[in-house]
């Protein structure tokens, strides 16, 4: 347990919105210039506390819950204020912040329309209570509250400020994940009352949980509360066949709500199953796998190949987003510690490659007023900067190495080729075949964007606009994410320095394999693709 | 029988919510003889006084330790009455500040409308602490008939007119029912009190005679908690009646009968759950499923909002199969959740609606409709009263973190518990309804914030005792939501009534 | 009732509560013998003179046909206020009986009080009646 300041820094992390929100409610709706302020200013103490959670964080122990703090909350169903961060939430915490910043500083000027900053930026920062909530929750109803704060922020910015289809893009967002959250509720139930913890009590302390085992659930019992949560988990990422929200909801929704919606709400999914799913019910997961990473491929080849179909480049980008979150899934389905570590790397990789690329919509909107490819052309030419940047993101989605694409992506497949013990060999490398086939639709689908918006020359009808280039809030915005791109791709280890610990463990306490240790360490090194791409990372 | 007589001893301390309620009806009804026309708002005042002076006796009450119980044991003072009583006369307080520009404005009567009002809620308290199947009826009785003139009082209004008829004849029905299936419970184990019958009632086999007995009972109930097939009254009673009696008994007096199902079932059934556990967990079913299907059909807020309350009646009635589901297997440790479960589930549930209700008469004030399209465009005139439905319907939904996440999570977590196909089943039933839910509610939501408003709407002005209620009403959703253990009394009661 | 499911002499008792209508029999009998009886007499003693007029059905003096037979709604005002102040009598006689001193074993000055706060309830009533001008026809 934490003490002093430290027991503090991550309720403060999750709850500055909460304050920023409240002082934004109390200026009136005219002053738009101090409301956007005071929401800059909140989100960047969020970011400030985030940092030091980052600074002070025990990088020799990443395994550890650190800034750990546990108080009564719901003493009647034995549920407890319990947060904490490890190597797998400590990244995803800093992003969610990080984003939301960049959100706000891209917003200042870009306001969809009916503009109402203060209703716009109030949203935000309730969204951003969600999102960091849901990182440091180790407490299941905890996880489900946050996991459910999401939810109204986002049914509303994409229904006040959306496209013109957005009444139905909203509500299909809203009822499919309340119907998997619904699902997910009644599996931590079944959970609850199956296990107990040390103290002989039922519980839902994520921690506890771990420890206790499956308790004496039987198996067929843990296939169906696996499904549950996986249904539950599913709709979120979203998995292949569960997806069909998640192009209406991008497509409609203005661009920091895409941008929200692809760097840190779909990773609440995939958070999901590496922190509750997996290792609470590892024999159903096991079992599961197969049936995961199948679907995690279908989704990988259909979502490519939904984008080769699109006229819209929006669209486009949210079915590669379909098609990226397979990758990640996939990783999961490994079931071993360098699948997974891919796809946290590939959960954030995608959070920072995909909501660059959503800016840059965004901004072709703005300036377009338009986003069907076929009208566009020539960006090159009329906004250089702007096009080479969708350049860099195409090529950095594609999985181009020394961007960070390239290791949320190549690693999970590789490690599809030698998944946990007890998983089908062919299956799985059969699996790796697909995904494989499935970078080169990528590389085709992205490519094909580029050229049709960035290459060639100006349509007719913009032949004679005067098209604004990147300008200083975009760049202060984007700037950050570009390097990030960059950086995470050259150095990759200081990500999986981050999560390597956290996951092993895990993945030890879960699929502990069944290869004696002596043996597993006369194994020549090289041949474990797991360690060559570890070494190579750090 | 002159011996019988005999100065009883009665604890007057233990009845005093209930005199602090009779001294006020009385008052009213003086007052508004004695005041000129003009003045009769004033008896809002002495009744909502009343009410909170009968609530500081419950508190006093609620910190004697000490259990009473009264009329030998026919009648307790325990924790769990405490507590709902309390709940009553907040929900009451709150119909009382929702009511008062409503009738003030309106043509009605006034002092007749708080005398009902009140009378039906001393019914509610003596409901709370029954424990006998005489004073459970009396009770229930006091209930519901000044509800019937109540929901009539739009003296002018065929469609009120209609309502008062329906919900009369109705409830005299479902009153006969339910007394007749008493009859027979008495002329089989020759006893009133609960817990007397529940000795009698384990001992005896499964008959047919007691099958009948505890079904009628049930239907009577069904009927008064407008359970599907028994809720086609409800609709056109609460579309009829003027709004806030609608909330009034949408809430109070649905509770009523809740509590009054409470009581004979766990007090006086628990040994045959296996006669009837069946029969909830098809009305339970069929409530949530049905009320919902026509729920979102809806055109008109308050049916929408009557349809809804079927459909929660509905997630009400699952914590009560659920304890039956157990009772029959003999797995006692349900018992606590599901009654937990119920009692959470009204206090919410009186809160949200009650919330909604206020803001739907606040807007109506203006628009002078009932058509959810009114609510159009709100957002853009009245962000605050947007805001506020909206925190309330997405309670209703079961949306963190609002109260009503809590309540459908204790109901879950009763279902889960007991456990077996039933357990499974009518959680999965009760999960995919709430997702049907979400969508109606959330209709509303989308005409209020994504619809344009019509180009001469105003703004919506929401008086003080309003702007109290939602007050009240918002800070116990919010708060029950983000913190559910405000409630921690709660678990006191069903620990100790349940060991 | 109680005593007819679960006792092992259930098939003698059973006989026993069955000969208990005998009685319910007999009387039934003796009832429509005197019926009988009395309407028969009369049908050999009486004169016979049939009149239109006396086949009318007679209703409390007003006329059964013609239009629905609506009473006036001021009949049950009267009539709920009977019931009130009957039942209220239901409550009062028992009081006076025990009225006596609580040394003697009465209900003594509880007794009076209780009774007074009783009555002022029911006056209370009477004077909205009253005042809300329901003791009057017009």
């Amino acid at each position: 347990m934490a003490h002093g300041f430290d027991a503090w820094i991550l309720t403060l992390t999750t709850f500055t919105p909460i304050v920023g929100l409240a002082l934004v409610l109390l200026i009136p709706k005219v002053e738009e210039e101090l409301i956007k302020l005071v929401t800059l200013l909140t989100t960047l103490v969020t970011l400030g506390f985030s940092l030091y959670v980052l600074k002070n964080f025990d990088f020799d122990h990443t395994a550890k819950l650190q800034f750990e703090v546990k108080k009564t909350w719901i003493e009647v169903i034995n549920s407890n204020y319990h947060i904490g961060v490890d190597g797998i939430s400590l990244p995803m915490l800093v992003l969610s912040a990080f984003i939301t910043v960049l959100c706000v500083i891209y917003s200042w000027n870009h306001f969809p329309e009916p503009h109402n900053v203060k209703a716009f930026l109030a949203l935000i920062l309730l969204l951003e209570v969600g999102m960091n909530g849901t990182f440091i929750a180790q407490d299941l109803i905890l996880f489900f509250i946050f996991f459910e704060i999401v939810l109204l922020p986002m049914y509303f910015m994409i229904g006040v400020w959306g496209g013109p289809n957005r009444e139905y893009a909203s509500i299909k967002f809203f009822l499919f994940t309340l119907f998997g959250s619904a699902l997910m509720l009644l599996s931590f139930l079944a959970i609850f009352f199956k296990v107990k913890n040390g103290q002989g009590l039922h519980t839902f302390d994520i921690p506890e949980l771990i420890a206790a085992g499956k308790g004496g659930i039987t198996h067929g019992v843990q296939l169906i509360i696996f499904g549950g949560m996986f249904i539950g988990f599913a709709i979120k990422v979203p998995m292949f066949p569960f997806h069909t929200w998640l192009p209406d909801a991008h497509t409609e929704a203005p661009t920091v709500g895409s941008v929200l919606l692809a760097a840190i709400l779909l990773k609440l999914g995939t958070y999901g199953f590496i922190r509750i799913a997996l290792p609470i019910l590892p024999e159903a997961a096991k079992s599961w796998a197969p049936w995961i990473g199948l679907l995690a491929v279908i989704g990988i080849i259909y979502g490519a190949l939904g984008c080769l179909a699109q006229t819209d480049m929006k669209r486009l980008i949210a079915f590669s987003s379909v098609s990226h979150m397979g990758y990640v899934m996939l990783g999961i389905a490994s079931l071993t510690s360098f699948g997974i570590n891919a796809a946290v790397f590939g959960m954030v990789a995608h959070g920072l490659i995909t909501g660059m690329l959503f800016f840059i919509a965004g901004s072709v909107q703005h300036t377009f007023h338009t986003r069907e490819m076929s009208r566009l052309g020539g960006l090159l030419t009329q906004a250089p900067k702007m096009g080479w940047i969708l350049g860099f993101c195409a090529m950095a989605s594609l999985g181009l190495p020394g961007l960070a694409g390239f290791w949320g992506e190549f690693p999970a497949i590789l490690s599809v080729f030698k998944p946990a013990d007890g998983l089908s060999l062919p299956v799985f490398r059969t699996y790796m075949v697909i995904a494989a086939i499935g970078t080169v639709l990528a590389a085709g689908y992205l490519l094909w964007m580029l050229q049709k918006v960035a290459f060639g020359t100006p349509k007719d009808e913009w032949k004679d606009t005067h098209v604004h280039d990147v300008g200083p809030q975009e760049w202060m915005a984007w700037l950050p994410l570009l390097l990030l791109i960059v950086v995470l791709g050259v150095v990759p280890g200081l990500m999986f320095k981050t999560t390597d610990g956290a996951v092993k463990q895990m993945v030890d306490k879960a699929f502990p394999t069944k290869v004696e240790k002596g043996v597993a360490e006369k194994q020549p090194e090289a041949k474990s693709p797991a360690i060559y791409v570890k070494h190579l990372g750090r | 029988m002159i011996a019988a007589l005999a100065n009883p001893h009665v604890d007057f301390l233990a009845l005093s919510p209930e005199i602090a309620l009779t001294a006020t009806i009385v008052l009213v009804l003086v007052a508004d003889l004695i005041l000129p026309e003009r003045s009769t708002w004033q008896t809002s005042r002495i009744a909502s006084l009343g009410t909170l002076v009968s609530l500081a006796f419950v508190a006093v009450l609620e910190n004697h330790s000490a259990i009473h119980g009264l009329f030998g044991g026919a009648y307790a003072v325990d924790r769990y009455a405490l507590a709902l009583k309390g709940f009553f006369l907040v929900a009451t307080y709150v119909t009382i500040l929702i009511s008062v520009d409503y009738i003030g404005e309106g043509d009605y009567y006034e002092g007749e409308f708080y005398f009902l009002l009140l009378c039906s809620v001393l019914g509610m308290t003596v409901m709370a602490s029954a424990r006998d199947l005489i004073s459970l009826f009396v009770a229930l009785e006091t209930i519901s008939i000044p509800t019937y003139v109540l929901a009539g009082f739009r003296k002018h209004d065929r469609r009120s007119n209609e309502a008062a008829i329906k919900y009369y004849l109705i409830g005299a029905i479902s009153s006969a029912v339910m007394l007749y299936g008493m009859s027979m419970i008495f002329g089989l184990t020759g006893e009133t009190k609960l817990s007397a019958i529940a000795l009698k009632v384990s001992a005896l086999p499964d008959s047919k005679v007691l099958a009948v007995a505890i079904f009628l009972s049930l239907l009577g109930f069904a009927f008064k908690v407008s359970a599907v097939p028994f809720h086609w009254w409800a609709p056109d009673t609460y579309e009829g009646a003027p709004t806030p009696v609608t909330a009034f008994l949408s809430v109070a007096s649905k509770a009523g009968g809740f509590v009054a199902m409470l009581n004979i079932i766990f007090f006086g059934f628990g040994g045959k759950a296996g006669m009837w556990w069946l029969v909830i967990w098809v009305l339970a079913g069929l409530s949530m499923t049905l009320g919902n299907l026509t729920a979102l059909k809806q055109t008109n807020i308050v049916r929408m909002l009557a349809y809804s309350s079927v459909a929660q009646g509905g997630f009400m009635l699952v914590p009560f199969a659920a304890y039956g589901i157990a009772q029959s297997h003999h797995q006692t440790d349900v018992a606590r959740s599901a009654f937990q479960s119920v009692i959470v589930y009204l206090l919410v549930y009186g809160a949200m609606n009650l919330g909604a209700f206020a803001c739907i008469i606040a807007v109506a004030r203006r628009t002078k409709s009932g058509e959810i399209t009114s609510f159009s465009g709100l957002f853009q005139h009245s962000p605050v009263i947007t805001v506020l439905m909206s925190i309330f319907l997405a309670s209703l939904a079961g949306i963190p973190p609002f109260a009503g996440w809590f309540a459908k999570f204790t109901m879950f977590r009763a279902a889960i518990n007991a456990g077996g196909w039933a357990g499974v089943t009518i959680a999965i039933v009760a999960g995919v309804n709430s997702v049907i839910a979400a969508f109606y509610y959330l209709n509303v939501v989308r005409n209020m914030w994504f619809r344009p408003a019509a180009d001469d709407a105003q703004p919506v002005q929401i008086p003080g005792a309003l702007r109290a209620a939602l007050v009240v009403c918002t800070g116990l959703v919010v708060a029950v939501g983000v913190y559910p253990s405000i409630f921690g009394d709660i678990a006191d009661v069903a620990t100790k009534t349940f060991g | 009732m109680i005593a007819l499911l679960s006792d092992q002499h259930a098939s003698s008792e059973l006989t026993e509560y069955y000969r208990q209508y005998l009685s319910v029999g007999v009387f039934v009998l003796a009832s429509l013998v005197m019926v009988g009886a009395m309407l028969g007499v009369g049908y050999f003693l009486r004169p016979t003179r049939p009149q239109d007029q006396k086949y009318i059905t007679y209703e409390s003096g007003s006329d059964p046909f013609g239009t629905f037979g609506q009473q006036n709604v001021r009949y049950y005002v009267y009539a709920l206020m009977f019931v009130i102040f009957d039942v209220e009598a239901v409550f009062v006689f028992p009081w006076a009986l025990n009225a006596d001193g609580a040394s003697h074993g009465g209900l003594g000055w509880f007794g009076f009080i209780e009774i007074f706060v009783f009555v002022a309830i029911l006056v209370a009533g009477l004077a909205y009646l009253w005042r809300k001008r329901l003791l009057k026809w017009a």
